[in-house]
């Protein structure tokens, strides 16, 4: 865990979802430090970990190892997440939601964790810079 | 994830302990599937000790029930914590699961 002067954490993840468990202590620790609810750890964790699956699940094209960077601060009031990836471009912001009017056996169950990334936090940009996927999701603090 | 089961006259009981996550989704399938294939056809997931779950979670449980219905059978979920029975709402899928308050409420539903 490196610090700066103004407390950004960046961690590098390897693309195996056995990071997970690390990914989300680390994410624990940090919204402990700022006082989050538990419910808001819980949601920062859970819209990590469909982001962090989808990279994995569909961002390579190869079987070779590669570093996903992670970086986490805050600004006024707010939680910041940045994913940094370099898998194939995917805009999770623009991925279809799931139908859920749609009678269960019809339905499409692939954009459920984007859908769910999107319900959960209070801020979700995506940008595509060189060969890298960046994602930037945002959570207020105080929420309880 | 620990996961425990019980076998109530015909009803199977799977209490779930810790993280309902893309690593543990996978073991909870094979439970179910395999108490599927024995002939178990009424269930219940008990979800008091749970404190995690993700869309993987959401996956198994959509997979387990359409399965279940196949066979005529029935899925209820319940104890479940406020901010995980909001993440089954948001997904939509309290429209066609059964969200219960206690074990014995859904024992008195099979």
């Amino acid at each position: 865990m490196e610090k700066d002067s103004n407390w950004k954490i960046s961690f590098e993840f390897r693309n195996s979802l056995s990071e997970l468990d690390t990914l989300r202590r680390s994410l624990e620790e940090f919204g402990k430090s700022l006082g989050m609810s538990k419910k808001s750890i819980f949601q920062i964790n859970l819209a990590m970990e469909e982001v962090f699956a989808n990279i994995i699940s569909h961002g390579y094209a190869d079987d070779e190892e590669h570093w996903i960077k992670i970086t986490m601060w805050h600004q006024d009031g707010t939680l910041i997440l940045r994913i940094e990836d370099d898998g194939i471009p995917f805009n999770p912001v623009e991925a279809e939601a799931p139908d859920l009017e749609c009678p269960l056996e019809e339905r499409e169950i692939g954009g459920l964790g984007c859908y769910l990334i999107k319900c959960l936090m209070n801020d979700i940009v995506y940008e595509r810079s060189g060969n890298k996927n960046i994602l930037t999701m945002k959570k207020t603090i105080g929420e309880a | 994830m620990e996961i425990i089961e019980k076998k109530q006259n015909d009803i199977l009981i799977f209490r779930l302990n810790g993280r309902l996550d893309s690593n543990t989704s996978p073991g909870l399938e094979e439970k179910i599937f395999e108490a599927i294939e024995s002939g178990s056809y009424k269930m219940i997931i008990d979800f008091e000790a749970l404190d995690y779950i993700s869309s993987a979670g959401l996956r198994v449980l959509n997979k387990s029930i359409k399965r279940l219905k196949h066979n005529e059978g029935m899925l209820i979920l319940c104890s479940m914590q406020d901010y995980i029975k909001e993440v089954f709402e948001i997904a939509g899928f309290d429209s066609f699961l059964t969200i219960v308050s206690t074990v014995d409420e859904a024992l008195t539903k099979l």
